[in-house]
């Protein structure tokens, strides 16, 4: 096995473009699990954790870049103020060595319908910075995910940053696994409320062949909060349970080893509704970004 | 001592100062082990050594047809792939026999690599040896085997009907009966009668199965991860036939067992099979994938458990049976209905153990074999009587709380289950628990409270020890029993230090390597009472051989002095009634010119051996002819459950345990709480998930097989009666077991008092609740 540890990002992107079967590998808290259980014998490793860029982040154009090799730690500690909805996330991804290793760039390559950025992504309504040395392209993150662990990315490119616009309002992520911690989703769910555009974001994960959002709940919830965003006005709870019947409707769930698809199709309308409650509770208190 | 009036809690006894036995000592193994100075198996480098991989069949049933082994062998580093073809042939495994235990010690009849015949899915049918531990399993990958696939029977719950009823024997639990339960319970005004079922579990200890095997022509030393060093001594004697004296396994430090380290496995025998063959020293370390595939687990359950009372909660009969499997090539059954032979006095109770008998992995001991889910099912059962007659499940307990053993009139050795839950109740604020299902509950959360009785029987083994008193005052306890993490170096270190009356620092203790005189398996919570005994034992005859020195002297202050008429104390002998007058062990070796002086128990020769364990096993039966001999506990817990995604959480525990006297609070509140951590699991996610088609476990590691992470987990609280029991020397029963049985019922009784929905198929998962 050959190991290949470009020093800068041009390096990494011609090394990618000329050999198109090389792993790339960032915390390696994928990657390496393939290795030891001998699903993958990469006959090349490209080792991203030297290159400067993507172990950064910035603002840029009103978003936040976050590079892709930025550990979930770091997201929790340094952008929970601005991205609370991926650092909610990123708190329940396995334990803190995962959390120390892992990276958002690395779970959107995955693009496991499990892995626990997606949903948070798809609500905040993130785009995919992507790079190959035939240049730069931004994809729509909910456009991103292709199949189960298939993603948009062609086989010279790499995961540069993903794009975040800054809340303008409340976040919430829920998820429901088989026990507390270091464990896979059984559902999640993702809610951003944009006041600012007058809009709802939905994340939806371990539901349906890739995450995905649910627009039917999104218009639904944006036509309900009409008025509702300057009154700040209480959430009728058939609103929320409407919300969330929306959001169960928009997944196609399969029966596996930790749960039924009924049972996740159930839960989602939970947690959809739950997370709607606690959002509006915080958006009615005056959650600060929108004071 | 069966009935003991309500009464407050009574101070814990404090031992005094001088005392060891009862304190809460840190463990002497602590330092090393913290430091990382402590060597495991894995740990162990011998110079050129050769590391072992193993292949698995991926059939559950047939005949190898084919064996590629051209890819393997051509990796760079291989330096052999074994099979049938070219293994080195071995001795079968011998059958089995009560006479030698040690004859459990392989777990199945399967000859490894000497076969062409496939058992089960996941047999090894190859082992590759490389100069890395990384070649030797990529190899592995790559050797390719074809079977002639024969017809399998794999489904346990397919294969149900099938089950044959077990006679009772020395070893086996069958069926047992007082009065007529069928006509009992057809007559009894309130009956509950339902079928519980448990899964199928693997071994995780922390440690993997690890061995390191070096000969040395026909001698051979093994480093093993191993509860018990004399088996696998005496087993890979047997299986390459060489002389027992040249064998030596050593196994100082284990992480952990829980019965998946008692027999020896394939990993074991083919660790030595490889060094035979290659001519090198070998070590193997299995994956948790290869553990669960080679190591014998715990068996899945269907039990039934019927119950007939009056209204006033009297019980009338008590029927416990179950079924379990065993693998057509060995297998121990799990004796479900153990607990419910003593636990309430019904007059008319009837046992029985069925098994079925599948091709796949012998099942094999897991902590509390037959209790740990036989009182998942009683005791679940006890919760829906309570249910069905609206009465509080602690006071229905209580009414039926046994004076003598229910089943034949035998008395308990000691047993005070009733101030375990008295003492209990009071601590968890039983009495605030409102008794309607759903009728506690924090906002979405429904909380639920209850309570469920643990109970074990530990054995008594025999254990040869050797007992050195040096002229400087320290002491050498030397015995080859099985540090697999419980602390019981510490605890044979406070024993010897009170028995002879120097300072626990004075006390080194060594174990764990079969050159040292043979202990017991560390196993049915026995280890710590019987090395214990022995150690007594020693003691005593070396205070008599050091006071014999003693009085040969004139000055001394001893002459003239019986040995009961001495306490030992101050690093020496000293009179009773006159407690200044003495003197130090050192002062009389040094006086009588000897460096040190050194006892051992009868056993040290072969016929001592023999007769050693003739006694040991007449004193079992008449003990057991005798007395009940059984630690019990009451658990009290709360969960938490969402109302409206099923997820359970545990939020309170606390056990409060009856297991005679406690030698170290520290360590036994540790073994307890494992034990209740491992019931949780039990109760709440772990499962072996096997491919009803194919025979083939499809969890095969701790990512999809789930033990409870700290996050799953309350503060565990751990309290005991602490009171010795009368027919044990320092009235010791045994704790290692104990702690995991009943909290599965806990949880469950709990859970259905949280949300009126009863659970009966263990474990409690997310979609069940809803
Ligand atoms: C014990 C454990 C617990 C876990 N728990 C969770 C959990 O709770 N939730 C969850 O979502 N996930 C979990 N995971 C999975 C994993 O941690 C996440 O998917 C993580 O985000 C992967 O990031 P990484 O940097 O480690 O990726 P790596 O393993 O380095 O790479 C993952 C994939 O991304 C590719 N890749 C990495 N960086 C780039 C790039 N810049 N451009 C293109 N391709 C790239 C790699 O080639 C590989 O295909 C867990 C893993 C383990 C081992």
């Amino acid at each position: 096995m050959e190991f290949l540890q470009p020093a800068t990002w041009e390096e990494a992107l011609e090394a990618r473009a000329a050999s198109r079967d090389a792993v790339p590998i960032a915390g390696g808290t994928d990657v390496m699990v393939g290795i030891n259980f001998g699903r993958l014998r990469p006959a090349l490793l490209l080792d991203l954790t030297r290159v400067p860029e993507l172990q950064q982040w910035g603002t840029d154009d009103g978003a936040v870049r976050l590079g892709a090799g930025v550990p979930y730690a770091r997201v929790i500690t340094e952008l929970g103020d601005r991205l609370p909805g991926l650092a909610m996330a990123a708190r329940t991804i396995g334990s803190p060595q995962i959390r120390n290793r892992g990276t958002v760039g690395g779970n959107l390559a995955t693009a496991s319908p499990a892995g626990d950025a997606h949903p948070a992504l798809l609500a905040a309504g993130a785009e995919v910075e992507v790079a190959s040395v035939r240049g730069t392209r931004r994809i729509p993150v909910a456009d991103f995910y292709r199949g189960v662990k298939r993603s948009a990315l062609a086989d010279d490119e790499l995961v540069a940053a993903v794009r975040i616009p800054p809340r303008t309002g409340p976040q919430q992520y829920s998820k429901i696994g088989t026990r507390n911690a270091m464990v896979i989703a059984v559902a999640a769910f993702g809610l951003a409320l944009h006041p600012d555009r007058r809009a709802v974001g939905t994340g939806i994960g371990s539901a349906a062949p890739t995450p995905r959002r649910a627009p039917a709940a999104e218009e639904f919830l944006a036509g309900e909060l009409d008025g509702l965003w300057e009154s700040r006005a209480e959430l009728p709870p058939a609103t929320a349970a409407r919300f969330g019947e929306l959001v169960a409707g928009a997944a196609a769930p399969i029966d596996d080893v930790r749960g039924t698809a009924r049972y996740r199709v159930h839960a989602l309308s939970v947690m959809a509704r739950r997370t709607l409650t606690w959002a509006w509770a915080d958006y009615r208190k005056g959650d600060p970004a929108c004071a | 001592m069966t009935r003991a009036p309500e009464r407050s809690r009574p101070a814990p006894p404090t031992p005094s100062p001088a005392q060891a036995v009862g304190r809460p000592l840190d463990r002497v193994d602590g330092p090393a082990k913290t430091a990382g100075l402590a060597r495991y198996t894995a740990d162990h480098h011998v110079p050129d050594l050769a590391h072992a991989a193993l292949v698995h069949a991926t059939v559950a049933r047939g005949r190898i047809t084919g064996l590629d082994t051209a890819d393997a062998e051509a990796v760079g580093g291989v330096l052999a792939v074994l099979t049938h073809h070219n293994a080195p042939r071995m001795t079968p495994p011998a059958p089995v026999s009560a006479l030698d235990l040690s004859t459990l010690a392989p777990g199945t009849t399967v000859d490894y690599l000497n076969t062409d015949r496939v058992h089960w899915n996941g047999q090894p049918v190859a082992v590759v040896v490389a100069d890395s531990p990384d070649t030797a399993r990529q190899a592995a990958r790559l050797v390719r085997v074809t079977y002639e696939v024969e017809p399998a029977v794999t489904d346990f719950a397919a294969a149900q009907d099938d089950a044959v009823p077990l006679r009772g024997t020395l070893l086996v639990l069958g069926e047992e009966r007082t009065g007529d339960a069928e006509r009992a319970l057809a007559t009894a005004p309130v009956v509950v009668d339902h079928r519980y079922t448990t899964p199928a579990q693997s071994h995780h200890a922390m440690e993997p199965h690890a061995t390191v095997a070096v000969w040395n022509g026909d001698r051979l030393t093994v480093h093993e991860g191993s509860q018990d060093v004399d088996w696998a001594r005496r087993h890979l004697a047997r299986r390459f036939g060489v002389p027992l004296a040249g064998v030596r396994v050593l196994s100082p430090h284990v992480g952990g067992g829980f019965g998946g380290k008692a027999p020896v496995w394939a990993g074991t025998v083919l660790t030595v099979l490889a060094a035979r063959a290659t001519g090198r020293a070998v070590r193997m370390v299995l994956s948790r994938e290869d553990v669960i595939r080679t190591v014998g687990g715990r068996t899945p359950t269907v039990q039934r458990v019927a119950l007939g009372a009056q209204r006033d909660g009297t019980l009338t009969a008590l029927l416990h049976t179950g079924v379990s499997q065993v693998g057509r090539v060995g297998g121990t059954p799990e004796p479900v209905g153990s607990q419910s032979r003593h636990l309430y006095a019904a007059p008319h109770i009837w046992i029985r153990h069925s098994t079925t008998t599948l091709d796949v992995l012998p099942t094999a001991h897991m902590r509390a074999p037959g209790e740990a889910v036989g009182t998942f099912a009683l005791e679940s059962a006890v919760d829906e009587l309570a249910v069905a007659l609206g009465m509080d499940p602690v006071e229905l307990r209580m009414r039926n709380e046994p004076d003598r053993d229910p089943l034949d009139g035998k008395r308990f050795s000691r047993r005070d289950l009733r101030a375990a839950y008295a003492r209990g109740a009071e601590r968890f604020g039983w009495a605030e628990r409102t008794p309607s299902p759903r009728s506690m509950r924090d906002g979405h959360w429904l909380v639920g409270r209850g309570v469920a009785t643990a109970f074990h029987l530990p054995v008594r083994l025999p254990a040869d020890v050797t007992v050195r008193l040096r002229a400087d005052g320290t002491v050498l306890v030397r015995c080859a029993f099985h540090e697999i993490g419980v602390g019981a170096a510490t605890a044979q270190t406070q024993v010897a230090a009170d028995a002879l009356g120097v300072p626990v620092e004075a006390v080194t203790v060594e174990h764990g390597d079969t050159e040292l005189p043979v202990g017991p398996q560390a196993g049915g919570s026995g280890q710590t009472a019987s090395v214990a005994t022995a150690l007594l034992e020693a003691c005593e005859e070396l205070k008599r051989s050091v006071l014999a020195l003693a009085r040969r002297s004139p000055s001394s202050p001893l002459r003239g002095r019986r040995l009961s008429e001495l306490r030992a104390g101050r690093g020496g002998l000293y009179r009773a009634d006159a407690p200044d007058r003495g003197e130090t062990y050192g002062v009389i070796l040094t006086r009588a010119g000897r460096a040190e002086i050194e006892v051992r128990t009868a056993a040290g020769t072969r016929l001592g051996r023999t007769l050693q364990q003739a006694r040991a096993a007449a004193g079992w039966f008449r003990d057991r002819r005798r007395w009940v001999r059984a630690v019990t506990g009451a658990h009290f817990c709360e969960v938490r459950v969402d109302e409206h995604t099923g997820e359970v959480r545990v939020s309170r525990w606390l056990g409060v345990f009856d297991v005679g006297r406690v030698v170290n609070p520290k360590t036994a509140t540790s073994q307890l709480r494992g034990g209740i951590v491992m019931g949780i699991g039990a109760a709440l996610s772990e499962e072996t998930l096997v491919d009803p088609r194919t025979g083939r476990t499809v969890n095969p590691g701790l990512a999809e097989y789930h033990v409870p992470v700290q996050a799953d987990l309350p503060r565990i609280e751990v309290d005991y009666l602490d009171e010795p029991d009368p027919t044990t020397p320092l009235g010791l029963l045994g704790v290692g077991e104990v702690g995991i049985t009943g909290v599965a019922a806990a949880v469950a009784n709990a859970v259905h008092h949280a949300t009126g929905v009863r659970v009966r198929d263990l474990p409690v998962t997310l979609d069940r609740l809803l």
